[in-house]
């Protein structure tokens, strides 16, 4: 582009972007954006994008207008990576590369990128789980027997590989769980325990597979019933039905009995959103101490959020009379206050126990 | 204030720890030790916040004054302890064991309030 027209080309962008913010609809900021893309300026179009959506929350446009930038963002991180790649090889930058053609969707490259990643780091099982996640993708889009034989191949590969792969074995324990195969997937849970003995999410994932029937160990018949019933047989944790408000609360109130039951735990507390079950020296719903458990889940909910490490689930504070614990999940947290010399461990599996548990629906109400 | 920087680093390189610093009561940072992936800058500023917000909150609760605060979170961990007008925040991985590393980051707490004071 010479310099006459790339003048033009910014004349006419300084002419969108006033138009933008002086008329914004949604075919304003499209065709700011879209200006953007053909620069090959695919940040300034997410930018675009993000704003547009913030403003028009519904329009399609604006949806395809951000999707068409973040793919040629991930476009353009590829060919960094493939650079990189040739450069220095690594496990870790083949996966990243990886990731991304998962996320494009781009099929063909992501085989021949695992299977080069695999040839070069042989004992590497990463190739392999990020070859099953994409399975598993498709699988539960089109439910095909096929892609589900291949993402149980892939996983159990990375599994045997690497028996502490946390993330094959959840994968692989989510997905037998879903097809019937339950006795089979509480295997590959209960290891998954074994190394995350803090995640709360799996604990209550744990709960919930516990309490469904289970269809046996084989795999292939159990992936075919799938494809031919054109559902899967077991729901996801998340869209199992949540048991509701009173019911969470009737259930947790024999949990926090037992919280308040540990020598040296003065005050116990289960909230719910607006909520809150009291046990011990509690005097009412404006004790300072619920207050301060609040605020101290709230504020490290946000520390966790801003620092990209994921949900803040337990929070120990020591002050001058004892601990405070507190342990939170979604809108459900549990929380004690406890003398020095209090068994710590205990009170948070205790309180770990009851989030978890108000968590799944298990069916009790049916039974 | 070398003393310091050097407790700080010798606790970075724990396994399982991604950094640590000491950042006055008012986040201001007297030594800082973080893996090249970490913002130190966001680290730093989160644990103001956080700390200030946990201090307000237990004294207008009632309940003294905060010596330490341990947090869990799905991909990472970290520890604060309160010093004597800074903190000490360490940054761990999702898979460090905490009450392991304690011992070795109590030491590091003593030596950097040895070291603010002769210093």
């Amino acid at each position: 582009m010479h310099l006459i027209q790339r003048m033009k080309v910014w004349k006419d962008l300084r002419r969108l972007e006033q138009r933008a913010r002086e008329h914004p609809s949604p075919s304003t900021f499209v065709d700011l954006g879209q200006v953007y893309i053909n620069l090959e300026m695919h940040d300034k179009a997410e930018r675009v994008g993000e704003d547009g959506l913030t403003l028009f929350p519904k329009s399609t446009e604006m949806r395809q207008l951000l999707d068409c930038a973040r793919r040629g963002l991930r476009g353009k991180k590829t060919a960094a990576l493939r650079a990189k790649l040739t450069r220095s090889p690594s496990g870790k930058l083949f996966r990243e590369l990886a990731q991304l053609f998962v996320e494009l969707g781009d099929t063909a490259a992501l085989h021949a990128t695992c299977q080069e990643w695999s040839i070069r780091f042989p004992d590497d099982p990463g190739s392999w789980v990020v070859q099953g996640q994409a399975q598993l993708m498709n699988f539960y889009r089109d439910l095909a027997a096929r892609e589900g034989h291949e993402a149980v191949r892939c996983l159990q590969r990375a599994v045997t590989m690497d028996r502490k792969d946390g993330q094959a074995r959840r994968l692989l324990g989510e997905l037998l769980y879903r097809i019937g195969a339950v006795r089979a997937a509480e295997e590959h849970l209960e290891a998954v325990k074994q190394l995350t003995p803090d995640d709360i999410e799996l604990e209550a994932l744990m709960h919930h597979v516990a309490g469904l029937d289970d269809y046996g160990n084989d795999i292939d018949a159990l992936l075919q019933d799938v494809e031919r019933h054109g559902c899967l047989l077991h729901p996801s944790l998340a869209a199992a039905p949540k048991p509701d408000g009173d019911e969470a609360m009737t259930r947790a109130r024999g949990g926090l009995s037992q919280v308040a039951e540990i020598t040296g735990v003065r005050k116990a507390t289960f909230i719910r959103g607006s909520k809150a079950l009291i046990k011990g020296a509690i005097r009412d719903g404006r004790d300072p101490f619920l207050r301060v458990v609040r605020v101290v889940a709230k504020a490290a909910h946000r520390f966790a959020k801003r620092l990209d490490i994921g949900n803040a689930s337990k929070t120990v504070v020591d002050c001058d009379f004892g601990h405070v614990c507190i342990c939170v999940y979604g809108d459900v947290l549990a929380a004690a206050q406890c003398d020095r010399g209090t068994d710590l461990e205990q009170v948070m599996a205790e309180l770990q126990e009851l989030v978890a548990g108000a968590l799944h629906s298990v069916g009790e109400s049916h039974e | 204030m070398n003393k310091i920087h050097d407790a700080v680093a010798d606790l970075h390189r724990l396994p399982g720890v991604k950094g640590a610093a000491v950042l006055t009561t008012d986040g201001m940072v007297a030594a800082q030790s973080f893996d090249k992936t970490m913002n130190s800058d966001v680290v730093v500023g989160l644990t103001s916040y956080l700390m200030m917000t946990t201090k307000r909150t237990l004294a207008e609760g009632g309940l003294g004054a905060c010596s330490q605060f341990v947090l869990h979170a799905t991909n990472g961990k970290a520890v604060f302890i309160t010093l004597e007008d800074s903190y000490l925040v360490v940054v761990f991985d999702q898979f460090a064991d905490v009450s392991q590393a304690s011992k070795e980051v109590q030491e590091t707490a003593l030596r950097i309030r040895r070291a603010s004071r002769l210093g």
